[in-house]
Formats: structure tokens, sequence, C-alpha cells
């Protein structure tokens, strides 16, 4: 989670009404990092943006968010709908637009977007090739712009482009904050999900190893164990993760509620620690000796 | 009585008298036995300013109220007397049947005085005591004394503590030496080397008894179960030598004469592989559950104990990367009767002072650091006072001083004592319990390294929180080595002083609190002080050598780190200031007046002699 809690005086305005046809399932249902996908988005803009609209399809069922929800008033009616309510229903002059289904938002990439609006009524990231309307800011006073078009059945947003002050961010300017336009990925079938998935452990994994000394080395027969955790992970989830690698330690060092009684951790040979709740780091090196060091 | 016999044997060897006299309940009870009750005895013993190898300087064997009980690990007896490394108090613990078999001849305490007119063997059964010739046992080892006055009696239970040839050439590092284990630090050996007296052989079959064995009898299973568990695991399993991966690891292995705190090559020489590579036999003390002695396997076939001391002191602070060198080394040691880690730490400062080209002679011998052959050659010439042995017999701090000049600022002791095997630069509550304690640079009369290693505390800064877990550590310890109860047992009770209380009580049949047992801890160790400013201490003595205090340590985690004069005093001043003393580290009457000590000499606790 991003720690920055800078806010914006700017609203979000998340779109989370789409068919989710090619998915199979309601997109903004998607369990992603242990959470449905809409709250995992919800939770990460909710970092700057003091003001988040969630635009769903009518009778479209969510689970409880801290946010302001509008309704589209006929199903699926597209994009230019949903923008259209989002805009409505914000109470700021200045809305970030995206989908339900873009699990890496990056908030510089936002941020920047969101700077860059003051001279204009749209900013919106051209990347390979195409617009990104459901990745970019809106000035509120387009709405009745976008109900015209809704009016007039012009269902696709860059029809708005041309009649406002569109400011084009080019891939050169998006990389230099987003270099694989992560920010943008989103997720239509079963396999772009899996693919996400995959995509987030491995961003989210953290390397740590541990070093064993004494009775715990003379029984694993190694000296250096490397382990790939979660974000955010424990001792108590280094020492499951290390019993999984070496069951030889189970009942003999470690045990269901941590290291067993003679034995302690050091973190990168300066912290004694034995709390299962101590949380570790990317890169750090945690020693498992005993925890008498008379002789 | 139960747990004592309330008795004293004084042998004089210079009149050949021996003497039994009684000792004082009141005594036993505020010093307990072991270290306390052998401190009380030197206290009383030595004339004030005695010269360590004077007659007059007593040597103190004295038993404890567990021995013989069937407590595990129980089976200790302290030694105790002037030391002519330190000039201070010389208290130092041995184990196995020795200690068993003192407390059969029916005493608490044997006290030696005097001197032998030609070498001689003490023997005593029960209430027979005699002097006997020992000019055949000359030049032997510890262990061919045993077996050759073994041999020659005919009683096969007797038990021998013996000096080696170091003892008998007053090397002031010399030990004690029974069944392979020593009374290591502070030269007792060299003590009872210039009393002629190379060998005690004890046999008795006095009853051990106990005022409540039933009681008794649970504690000790209670404790042998726990003994038995994880606590120990450590010292079952791989024994002390487990220390050294982890210590170099952790930047706290002192390396070639303490320049640095990792040794490049400690894995050939870590305990873990040692179990791997060396492994013969593992032993036990008598009593005892844990059996952390480890025997691995000599050059010679043979096979040598080792302890992580020991591994350290003559493997890395003397730059050896060779385990069979370091097990041939500690294999010498034993033979002549020398301690391993004044050896070591000696040596280490002969090897620098002679890179340094500071100490003439030195290169005769080779003696650099990493060295086998030099190493190898110079133990036998130290402990047979040999060319350059001589003046390295004189330990560190008298060496440096006889070399003088810049020599002085490598010689690595605390009055004297030269330091064990925990950095005090990345060990900050150690460094303070190694420049207070009254027996010089010594990690058993304290285990302030504990708080180091458990997150306790910040183990790379100094703080003024650490003299109050100085104190606390010292007198913890000063209780176990009263009682006596192996350090390695310590970890094994939940409440320490209120177990113990209860267990002193069971077996003596004296109603012990926890206060007053913790209470005994201090005035012991205050009694140790107090003989220690009887003899000369100087607020000056309680402090560290100046390369402690003015390089930062080059290598490993605690790289950088080092440990300013001014942070050492600020944690002394703590110290003083928990111990209830003055600020230049001297007892105030006040606290002696609480602890019982104010007449110490003349009243309270006076024998009946």
């Amino acid at each position: 989670m991003e720690r920055d809690s800078t806010t914006v005086d700017a609203a979000a305005v998340i779109l989370a009404g789409g068919k989710s046809s090619r998915m199979g399932r309601p997109k903004a249902l998607l369990l992603f990092d242990g959470e449905p996908l809409i709250a995992h988005v919800v939770r990460k803009l909710g970092n700057i943006f003091p003001e988040i609209i969630v635009v769903a399809a009518p009778d479209q069922e969510l689970p409880p968010l801290p946010v302001k929800l509008a309704r589209d008033d006929v199903a699926y009616q597209g994009p230019v709908s949903g923008i259209y309510h989002g805009l409505k229903a914000s109470t700021r002059e200045i809305c970030f637009v995206t989908s339900c289904d873009a699990p890496f938002l990056n908030l510089a990439l936002v941020s920047h977007l969101l700077s860059q609006i003051s001279d204009f009524d749209v900013v919106v990231p051209f990347w390979q090739e195409r617009f990104q309307p459901l990745h970019a800011v809106y000035r509120s006073s387009v709405a009745p712009l976008l109900k015209d078009q809704l009016e007039r059945g012009e269902l696709r947003p860059i029809f708005l482009y041309d009649k406002v002050r569109t400011r084009k961010i080019d891939e050169c300017e998006i990389r230099r904050l987003d270099p694989e336009g992560l920010s943008l990925l989103n997720m239509n079938s079963p396999a772009d999900y899996d693919a996400a998935l995959q995509l987030w452990n491995k961003r989210n994994s953290i390397s740590i190893s541990v070093e064993l000394f004494g009775v715990a080395r003379m029984l694993a027969k190694t000296q250096l164990v490397s382990l790939d955790l979660a974000q955010g992970a424990t001792l108590a989830q280094v020492l499951s993760a290390l019993a999984e690698r070496l069951p030889v330690l189970v009942g003999r060092v470690i045990t269901s509620e941590g290291l067993i009684s003679g034995y302690t951790c050091n973190i990168n040979g300066l912290d004694f620690v034995r709390a299962p709740s101590a949380k570790v780091s990317s890169g750090d090196k945690i020693f498992i000796l005993s925890a008498d060091a008379g002789g | 009585m139960h747990g004592f016999h309330g008795r004293l044997l004084h042998v004089d060897l210079s009149t050949g008298q021996s003497v039994w006299h009684d000792l004082e309940q009141s005594r036993l009870r505020a010093f307990l036995g072991g270290i306390g009750l052998g401190t009380s005895l030197l206290y009383d013993y030595a004339p004030p300013g005695v010269e360590p190898f004077s007659p007059a300087n007593p040597l103190i064997f004295a038993s404890a109220p567990l021995v013989g009980t069937g407590l595990t690990t129980t089976a200790k007896f302290a030694v105790v007397t002037k030391s002519p490394l330190t000039g201070f108090i010389a208290d130092s613990l041995s184990s196995s049947y020795f200690a068993l078999e003192l407390k059969r001849i029916g005493l608490d305490a044997l006290i030696i005085t005097g001197r032998a007119a030609a070498m001689a063997y003490i023997f005593i059964e029960n209430e027979k005591v005699e002097i006997r010739a020992a000019e055949h046992l000359r030049g032997k080892s510890p262990l061919e004394c045993e077996s050759l006055i073994r041999g020659e009696l005919d009683v096969p239970t007797a038990r021998v503590a013996a000096i080696g040839k170091a003892g008998e050439n007053k090397v002031r590092f010399a030990t004690i030496s029974n069944e392979g284990r020593h009374a290591g630090r502070g030269g007792v050996g060299a003590v009872m080397g210039s009393k002629n007296l190379k060998a005690i052989t004890l046999c008795g079959d006095h009853a051990i008894s106990v005022a409540d064995p039933a009681g008794v009898d649970k504690i000790a299973g209670a404790l042998r179960e726990r003994s038995l568990g994880s606590l120990t695991d450590k010292y079952r399993k791989i024994g002390t030598v487990a220390n050294l991966a982890v210590f170099n690891r952790l930047g706290t292995l002192p390396t070639r004469n303490f320049q640095q705190s990792t040794f490049d090559d400690a894995d050939a020489l870590s305990g873990e592989s040692l179990t791997e590579n060396n492994f013969s036999r593992r032993h036990g003390c008598a009593a005892c559950t844990i059996r952390c002695e480890r025997l691995f396997k000599a050059l010679d076939g043979g096979e040598q104990r080792l302890e992580y001391e020991t591994l350290f002191a003559l493997g890395p602070l003397c730059g050896i990367d060779n385990p069979a060198v370091v097990l041939q080394a500690a294999q010498l040691c034993d033979l002549y009767g020398l301690d391993t880690i004044s050896t070591g730490g000696t040596l280490a400062w002969a090897m620098e002072c002679s890179e340094r080209g500071l100490l003439p002679g030195a290169e005769e011998l080779g003696l650099k650091f990493g060295q086998a052959d030099a190493l190898l050659a110079a133990i036998p010439a130290i402990a047979e006072g040999r060319g350059l042995g001589a003046l390295l017999a004189q330990g560190s701090r008298r060496a440096a001083i006889e070399i003088g000049g810049e020599s002085m600022h490598w010689a690595m002791h605390v009055k004297g004592l030269e330091l064990p095997g925990y950095e005090p630069r990345s060990l900050k509550t150690m460094a303070l319990g190694l420049a207070v304690s009254p027996r010089g640079a010594c990690h058993n009369r304290s285990g302030a390294y504990e708080a180091d290693f458990s997150g306790e505390v910040d183990r790379l800064r100094a703080d003024s929180g650490r003299g109050v877990l100085v104190a606390g550590s010292e007198d913890f310890a000063a209780v176990l080595d009263s009682l006596i109860i192996c350090k390695f047992l310590r970890k094994c009770f939940t409440d320490f002083y209120s177990e113990s209380a209860n267990l002193l009580s069971k077996v003596t049949g004296w109603d012990y609190s926890s206060a007053e047992l913790e209470r005994a801890g201090e005035r012991i160790h205050n009694l140790k002080k107090l003989f220690n400013m009887r003899e000369g201490w100087r607020t000056e003595h309680d402090w560290l050598p100046p390369r402690l205090l003015t390089e930062t340590l080059p290598t490993g985690v605690a790289q950088g780190i080092g440990l300013p004069a001014e942070e050492l005093r600020e944690m002394i001043q703590s110290y003083y200031q928990a111990r209830g003393w003055d600020e230049f580290g001297f007892i105030t009457e006040d606290k002696l007046k609480q602890l019982g000590l104010s007449g110490v000499s003349g009243s309270e606790f006076q024998l009946s002699k």
C-alpha cells in the first residue's frame, strides 16, 4: 500500500458497471490481493483522493465501500455514460476517471495527469497508439457535452477530445513515471486476470535469506536458505516458509507458534527478535541461533 | 546440619599441621558456599596485602550446599585465593567427581596455607590428613598425576586435583586440574605451585544430608527434565564451540588481539564444522544431565576437549585458522595446566608486538599472527619458563610493563586478566561487565553479555541503563556460583530466585526467601570488591584496554562501531550508582551495613579459629 497520503482537490471516478462478458463474471468482484478488485482499486485511490465515486449498473452488487455510489440510468451503455454519471455525481471540478479492472494504478502517473489539467478540459494518455479514456482526467464542465454525445449515440469517449481543450500525454511522458505502463493495464479475459495476478505476486514478493547456526544448521545440513515471501511478511511467515522448505526443523527448532524456547532470531546481525509479528523487509538476512550465548 | 557439614579443614604446609574448625551457621547462611564461602574465608584468612606467592596466601577449596544432593549440574567446587595475575581476588570454579569427593570428606572448605619444604601432595581420607612426598610427580601433567596417585593408593574412588608444569613454575595463569577440567582463571595453579603442592587427593564417605529428601528429589526431577529440553540444545548437541560461527557473524569474535571482531576463516573453526569433521565423543561432569563437553579427534590420534573460549583464544585471537592446530595447542595447555584464555591472550599480545617490532626475541620464535609452529612452540616455553616464555609466563600486563613503551597499548587485559571471547565494542553491556568485574576481564562472574544478546538493549550503543543490568547479572552469577549451579542450567528456571530459595530451604532446612538469596548475591559480590579495596583497588582499575576505546571495528556487521572513553565512563558511573557505591566506586559504609558486612573482618561472620 502506498504510504503517500497527500490528497488532491479532485475526485476519482471508478467505472464498475461494465458487462464483463469476456471475463465471464463481474470484474469488480474478482479477488485480487485477498480482496475484491473494486475494493483494491478504491483503497489505492483513497491514498490521494478525498472523494471517490463508483459508477455501477442499476442493481449491480458491490461489496461495502467507503465511496459515493452513482448508478447508470440504463445498464451497459458504455464508458461515455459511466464518465458522464461520474462527473455529475462529483462535487469537485476535476475528476480522474478509471475502470475497476486496473489493478496496477500508478499514483505518480495519476498525479502527473492531474497536474496537467490547469489549462485543459481533458488530460488523456496516448499509449500504444490509442487514447486511454478510462485512465484520464476530466473537468466536470465537460459533462453536458458527454450527455449530448450519448443522445447522439456517440458511445466512444474520444469524440469528446476534438471538442474540448485536450492534453495528450504521449508514451514517452508516461514511461518516465511508469516505465511499463502498468497503470494502464486492464483485464478483459480470465487469461488477463491470471497474468495480472502473477505479475502482482512477482512485484509484491520480497526475497530474504535465512542463515542457520548451531543445531538448526546441523539438522538442516545447510547454512543458507533463500525465501520469497509476500510484501509485508512477518517473522511468523518466514518461519512457516522455512518449515515448509526444511521440515526437519519442525518440532526441533520451529513450531506452529514460532521458534521453540532456546532459539532466537537476529535480523541483519543487529536486532534480536522472537515476536512472530516482527516485520521483515526485502534483502533482510535472518539468523536463527541459540538464545543462549554462554560459553 | 543439612546441606553443609559445618566445618573446614585448614592445612598448613609449612608446619605440616592440619586443624579442623567449625564453620558458623551465620557465615554459611550469609555466603551460601562455593564462591561466596570461599570469598568470605579469603577475606579472613589472607593477611591484608599478602603477596600471592607468599606462603601466607590461602588457597581455598570451597564446597557448597547443593553439591552431592543429586541436583543436575551441581557437582562443582570453588577455588579462591589472591591472584598472582591480578593482585585481587581469584575465584575459579571446577567440577565433576573431585567436587563430590570434597564434600564427602565431611567439610565445607579446605584451606591451604604455608609452603611444603619439598614437592608434596595432600592426601585426605575423611579425618585422616597426610602431606606426602611428590617429587616423583614433578613435571607430570595433571592427568598423569591423577593416574599415578590413584595407582599408588589402594583407594579406587580417590579423586585428584593437580597442577602441571605451569603451576610448578608459577606461570601466573596456571590452572588446577581435575579429571580434565580446570579451575582456570586467575592463576590458582601458580599459587598451588608456590606452595610446592603438586596435588590434592581426596576420598571420603561422609553422607550428604538434606532436610527434605522427598522435596529435593521432586525439584531435582523437574530440573533434570527441563535440562534435557530445548533450552539446553546448544550445550547438549554441539557444546560451547557453537558460539564461534554466531559470534563471527554478529561481529563479536575477537580476532588478532582484538584488531577485528570477525575472522575470515571462521567457517573451518566453527562448532558446526568441528562437530562434522572432528567429533569424537560427548562427555559430561559427574551428576550432570546436560553433558556439554565435546571431545574432538586430535592429530595425534587422541582426543581433546574444546570449549569456545579455548577455541577463540588459540584460534582467531592468534590468527590461527586450522582446527588441528587449535586442538593441538589446547592439548598442550591441558598438559601443562595453563589457562587457555590467558595463554591465547598473552600470545596474541606477543604476536602483535612482534609484528610491530616491539618485542625483542619474538622473531626467533617466529611469533606472528597465524603462525602455527610458533604458537605450538611458545606454549611449552611459557610452561617451562624458557627464553621468551619466561616473560610471557607473567601474563600480558606484566610482560608489557617489562617491555614498556607502546607494547602496553596492545595488552588486552582488565586488572591483569586477559579478555575472554566477547568483543566489548559490539557488546556494550558486556564491556561494562568486563571493566568492573572484581576478577578482571571475566565472562563468568557476570553474564552481562546476556542483555546484549537478548534484544533487551541495543548492543552497539552504550547508555546509562547498563549499570543496573550488570549489577543484577553479577549478583545472579554470585548466587549460582555459591550454591553451586552450573550456568548452563540457568535458563531452565522460570523464577530463579524463588525456585532456588525453595530448593535451598529444602536442602538446608533453613527458610530462605528469594529476597534473602538475592541479597546474598549482592553481599558476596560486595565482599569480593571489599577484598579488592583492601588489596589496593583504585577507580582506575575498572577500565578497559586503550585499543577498545580508540579504535573502531573495521569489519562485519559492527563495522565502524567503537567505544569512546566517555561512554564507558558514563556506564561505569551508572554501575556504581546501581551498586549504591560512591562515585569513585568505593563501597559506602551504608552499603556495608545494609549487607551485614560492616564488621566483616571483626565480628559478624568471624571464624571461631
